[in-house]
């Protein structure tokens, strides 16, 4: 089977998922930068996406848009059938439903491991405490770490923390996750994203890691000045892009 | 290696260095050295002062405190102060009522400022960085006089004028406004409060557990409110059926009374002793590990016979340094058992406390405000409001600077997992925020409370200015200095102990 034949087969398949985050022509500002430029995709329910760049090329600007960390100012976001709009129960809806693992981890420095993964499921979930520890124990050990659930945050290496961010994101049972940059891509991170992925999660991966991408993503979208400037799976994109701006930036990053 | 080195090996590294060169050793002699060094220069300044004091016919002594004062407080639990002793406790009450309302109208301001400099409200965070720029750049002496020179314009107090049975009366003789007066039955309705207390924390730890079992909202804090205020309202007509409690104080006092010194004496060595026996058990618990007790460094040893001989220093203190201690312990006990026991009783049937109106009235040439409202002179507005618009500014920037130094990713981790607002400032935002405000304004408290002694400028009778009438009378300037170093002292102290509570619990949270 040739590349293009996957590329086909794969088109195939996703046009008859269901759609998870529709984005068209979504620009925003900041100040006079552009740092979203009629930004147009649509990410398929169980898909995953990897979002490549040079920074400050509007990848993390986009992801944090789909969650309304940052307000976009023109275009539509659908996430899950729900529009982004300034309507607040819209945006909280969006949120329970978004995880998001961060680049600093922001980790709650005055909570233990476990208080930082039930937080939320017993404030916004309305979890009984009992419920949402044996929640938080499950994921920590997905995420291979459930023998650090009475340490703070401060306690742990970069690894364990970017580890237990996902645990607290996963905890509000998510149908999406986004990765802004994870910074601290040790074997073991990235082992629970690709179990995550292929558990059937739907993810936007910011990331500089091209392993997770060749092996993991569905597709790769890469942008450039806010714009995406090209899409596709990740054997067309490392192997044969069509864009110049795409083989630069490969050239230089490989 | 051979047989031999290898035991002149172990031998030298079981060997102990010199004391000299031990570092143990070392660290503690230094410090007994610098203790009895303290000691001894405090013993030796004593002796020389007194001595020379002696010399010129001046004598350290007390006796001053029980005889006349010749003159007036401007106000005051005692305006007319029998003796200097009662005097100067009118004053320290002025003292403590100017910095203890200061301090909570210091808080509140300062942190609804702080807060409207942060807002996203042009005009509002204007102001208050006006505000603050402004009045923490101009000394706070000036501010008390100037608001005492504004307070002298306002017109005249006129026993039929003027909004004087209304919620504020201001005039050039300050301002009144309605006070809450503690009345007959407020002592037996405090028992229904406590009461009260109890059942709401134990109403409230019922819901929070419940709260945690089933995940449902069950207002913990709401019913622990409820509860208090329905005991309150209970106790508000009930309360006379607790009469009976006087006599029980009664009771103890006058068995508190036939206690002989001896008793007292013997007491409170066991209590010394027994306090140091729990110090080092506790100190030795936390050196033991499943496995046993861990060895005792040098370090822990000193430890533990530092709190034995701090334990028999006191004693020796109670014993021979001051021997009137347990006589006078058993007088002020039964004296204050007998006020106790005189706020229950028979005819207290009325209620707990009453709201008055500020009044007037004439009792010499000029009509003033009279004793229903609570009143601040001219002097004591200038102090109050000088230290709360003072000490607020600086607040303000301790509250803007403890938000901001919570990072920017916490307020997004917490929006991303969806918390709603009021959830993230509570359970994200201020706990670590208050970390970082919590020792700043301890400090804060502890300036407004000194600043206090500034009323000495504008004739408000705080502790400071009835020392300042008290010496002037009876020259015993030294005394009444000693008096004012050990007031102060002592209400920095208790801010220090009250901050640094909070301050260790908070500790506790984070690691």
């Amino acid at each position: 089977m040739s590349v293009s034949d996957a590329t086909t087969a794969l088109t195939e398949e996703l046009a008859a998922r269901d759609d998870m985050i529709v984005c068209e022509g979504v620009n925003k500002w900041f100040g006079d930068f552009q740092a979203l430029d009629g930004i147009t995709a649509i990410i398929k329910e169980r898909e995953v996406v990897v979002v490549l760049g040079p920074s400050g090329s509007g990848k993390s600007t986009w992801i944090r848009c789909i969650n309304r960390l940052e307000a976009h100012q023109e275009g539509r976001i659908v996430v899950d059938g729900v529009e982004l709009t300034n309507d607040l129960r819209n945006i909280e809806k969006i949120r329970s439903e978004v995880g998001m693992v961060f680049q600093q981890f922001n980790l709650f420095p005055h909570l233990t491991v476990e208080d930082n993964v039930t937080l939320a499921p017993i404030w916004v979930r309305k979890k009984p405490k009992g419920e949402a520890e044996e929640l938080a124990r499950s994921l920590l050990e997905r995420v291979g770490i459930p023998e650090q659930a009475e340490k703070y945050p401060g306690q742990l290496s970069g690894g364990q923390q970017q580890r237990v961010a996902i645990a607290r994101a996963l905890a509000m049972e998510p149908r999406i996750m986004l990765f802004d940059e994870p910074t601290s891509v040790i074997k073991e991170v990235l082992d629970v994203m690709k179990e995550l992925a292929l558990s059937g999660m739907t993810m936007m991966v910011v990331t500089h890691e091209m392993g997770f991408a060749r092996e993991v993503a569905d597709r790769v979208i890469f942008m450039e000045d806010g714009q995406i400037v090209e899409t596709g799976t990740p054997e067309h994109f490392f192997t044969d892009p069509r864009e110049e701006r795409t083989k630069l930036f490969l050239s230089q990053i490989l | 290696m051979s047989n031999t080195d290898q035991a002149t090996l172990a031998a030298t590294q079981s060997q102990r260095p010199p004391f000299y060169r031990d570092a143990t050793v070392v660290k503690w002699l230094a410090q007994v050295f610098t203790l009895l060094l303290v000691v001894f220069a405090l013993f030796f300044l004593t002796t020389q002062a007194l001595e020379n004091l002696n010399r010129q016919g001046i004598e350290i002594k007390y006796d001053f405190l029980s005889i006349g004062l010749g003159s007036d407080l401007r106000e005051g639990i005692d305006t007319d102060p029998d003796t200097a002793g009662r005097a100067l406790w009118a004053g320290a009450v002025n003292t403590l009522r100017i910095a203890a309302g200061g301090i909570v109208a210091a808080t509140i301001l300062g942190v609804l400022i702080g807060v409207g400099r942060l807002s996203s409200n042009w005009i509002v965070s204007r102001m208050c960085s006006v505000y603050i720029e402004t009045i923490r750049n101009i000394p706070l002496l000036v501010q008390i006089v100037l608001i005492w020179a504004l307070v002298a314009t306002l017109p005249d107090v006129e026993l039929d004028q003027g909004p004087i049975n209304g919620l504020l009366h201001l005039s050039n003789k300050g301002m009144s406004v309605p006070r809450l007066h503690i009345d007959d039955g407020f002592y037996q309705w405090l028992i229904f409060i406590g009461a009260g207390w109890l059942v709401g924390t134990f109403v409230k730890r019922r819901r929070e557990r419940r709260h945690d079992a089933t995940g449902r909202d069950t207002y913990p804090v709401l019913s622990f409110l409820a509860v208090l205020a329905a005991f309150g309202a209970v106790g508000w007509v009930a309360h006379p059926m607790f009469r009976w409690v006087g006599a029980i104080f009664d009771f103890i006092g006058d068995g508190f009374s036939s206690l002989t010194p001896v008793v007292v004496q013997v007491v409170l060595s066991l209590a010394a002793l027994a306090a140091a026996a729990w110090w080092i058990r506790r100190f030795l618990a936390r050196l033991r590990t499943p496995a046993g007790l861990m060895k005792l460094t040098d370090d822990d040893k000193f430890r533990i016979i530092f709190a034995g001989v701090g334990a028999l220093a006191v004693i020796a203190f109670m014993l021979v340094g001051w021997p009137g201690l347990a006589s006078w312990i058993i007088n002020s006990g039964t004296d204050l058992l007998g006020v106790i026991a005189d706020k229950f009783g028979d005819g207290r049937t009325g209620q707990p406390l009453d709201i008055k109106r500020p009044d007037v009235e004439q009792l010499g040439n000029f009509p003033n405000p009279g004793p229903a409202g609570l009143n601040l002179t001219q002097g004591g507005a200038a102090v109050f409001f000088g230290v709360v618009l003072y000490t607020a500014s600086f607040i303000a920037e301790i509250v803007r600077g403890g938000i901001l130094a919570v990072p920017k990713g916490q307020t997004e981790a917490a929006q991303a997992v969806g918390l709603r607002r009021v959830t993230m400032l509570r359970r994200v935002i201020l706990p670590q925020a208050f970390r970082v405000i919590l020792p700043p304004l301890g400090n804060q408290y502890l300036n407004l409370t000194k600043n206090t002694s500034l009323a000495i400028a504008v004739g408000y009778s705080d502790f400071v200015q009835v020392g300042q009438i008290v010496y002037n009378q009876t020259g015993k300037t030294l005394e009444v200095i000693s008096l004012w170093m050990l007031f102060y002292l002592a209400c920095s102290l208790t801010i220090s102990v009250v901050v640094n509570f909070f301050n260790i619990r908070m500790k506790i949270v984070e690691r």
